[in-house]
């Protein structure tokens, strides 16, 4: 199982399931059909869903990827990464202390989402592995989070820590390679997931935006 | 496990404070229960609650978020139906860590013990407003019927108060679980220290 010390892949997937009338069903047999294509991160976050269902669908996204170099990566509940063997879990801002979960979790990845130069310095402190920036761009999804906070900030970001950026947010194959110049490592969208039919089309754009500008 | 009181905390922004309240009347232990407040609160409010219990000698465990429990170093953990299954639970907190269970049936609590629960929630028992409940109260009796098949100890919450605690207990009941008899009573330690007694007692 790759563990931290590796390269993290660098398009992240945040899973969508309201999008689909059987998510336990679809979102695998979605996810197996994107990482037989590509090497990716998928980031499971369903808060809508009790944690029962959630067990389930992780177990089964588990089977999905565990044939491919892609990763798992569970949201905020370090408990049910553990419980199914995922590669990762990635924290909200306001969720249990990094720290305390990277004391739970030894040889998962843990991630954070960061909204600001402060907060980000704070989670590369605590341990993050990689941290989630945004929203870069304008996105209904996301917009409860507050107003766009664009390109420059995200690359003040970037300046300011080591760990992988991942840019979230409004991120579309046409802005992607804007995000790349300021410095992330990565792009994630969640949009990938609720408009499927696109998929396979919306990846490879992003893989050969990804291929062409290399990280430093 | 001796005949227990637990208090259940209230989806109120300072658990806390009726948390001390309860263990200074004698409540044995304290289940951590908000379903909306943030991982940072909820694992805030375990270290405090927790760090509370251990000075009271009583036990600290968390509702539904292993992941908080594990975290914050709790007792254990409390398990609904649509919670992760307790033999998954099992595996991240071996015992003598705490895995309870809510039941609702002589089919679910066999269930829960044989999965591997340390104790039942039989509930509701009486009609409650602190929980929205679409099936009818199960009555006192059916904690005998309950209690006749598991092996494992067996608190009984839903409604129960300083009025009915007594009939829950003389049904064989081991412990006894509220959330509003404490913290909605004029006075939470007293009222908590007249169930302690009632619990004693019977």
């Amino acid at each position: 199982m790759p563990s931290p010390g590796h390269e993290l892949p660098r398009l992240y997937m945040v899973t969508y399931s309201r999008v689909f009338s059987f998510p336990e069903e679809e979102l695998p047999s979605l996810v197996s059909s994107a990482v037989s294509r590509s090497r990716i991160i998928v980031q499971l976050r369903e808060k809508h869903l009790d944690a029962a269902r959630l067990y389930t669908l992780a177990a089964r996204l588990q089977s999905a990827i565990n044939k491919s170099d892609s990763l798992l990566f569970i949201n905020e509940r370090s408990d049910i990464a553990l419980a199914v063997g995922a590669n990762g879990v990635h924290m909200p801002e306001q969720s249990c202390p990094l720290s305390a979960t990277r004391a739970i979790c030894p040889g998962l990845y843990t991630g954070k989402s960061t909204h600001s130069v402060q907060s980000a310095i704070t989670a590369e402190q605590e341990g993050a592995d990689y941290l989630l920036f945004g929203p870069v761009f304008d996105t209904p999804l996301k917009r409860k989070y507050g107003p766009p906070q664009g390109v420059k900030q995200l690359g003040e970001i970037c300046k300011n820590v080591s760990v992988p950026v991942f840019a979230i947010g409004g991120i579309t194959p046409e802005n992607a390679a804007s995000c790349l110049d300021e410095g992330a490592y990565g792009l994630a969208a969640m949009s990938l997931f609720a408009s499927p039919t696109n998929l396979h089309r919306t990846i490879e754009s992003f893989q050969t935006i990804l291929n062409h500008v290399h990280h430093e | 496990m001796n005949k227990l009181l637990c208090f259940i905390t209230t989806q109120q922004d300072n658990p806390e404070i009726v948390a001390e309240e309860a263990l200074k009347g004698g409540t044995g232990m304290i289940q951590l229960r908000h379903k909306n407040a943030s991982g940072h609160d909820l694992f805030t409010w375990a270290l405090s609650i927790g760090k509370m219990c251990r000075r009271y000698g009583a036990l600290f465990i968390v509702n539904d978020r292993l992941d908080i429990a594990l975290a914050a170093g709790a007792d254990g953990v409390h398990l609904g139906q649509n919670d992760l299954p307790i033999d998954v639970a099992r595996k991240l907190l071996p015992s003598p860590a705490i895995i309870g269970c809510s039941v609702s049936s002589v089919h679910e609590a066999l269930d829960a013990q044989q999965k591997g629960a340390d104790y039942i929630g039989l509930g509701h028992i009486f009609p409650t407003g602190s929980k929205q409940k679409e099936n009818a109260p199960l009555g006192p009796e059916y904690i005998r019927t309950v209690k006749q098949s598991v092996d494992i100890p067996l608190i009984a919450i839903g409604g129960i108060g300083l009025d009915n605690a007594r009939e829950v207990m003389s049904n064989g009941a081991d412990g006894l679980a509220v959330i509003s008899a404490i913290s909605s009573a004029v006075n939470p330690a007293e009222a908590a220290r007249e169930l302690a007694i009632i619990i004693e007692q019977t």
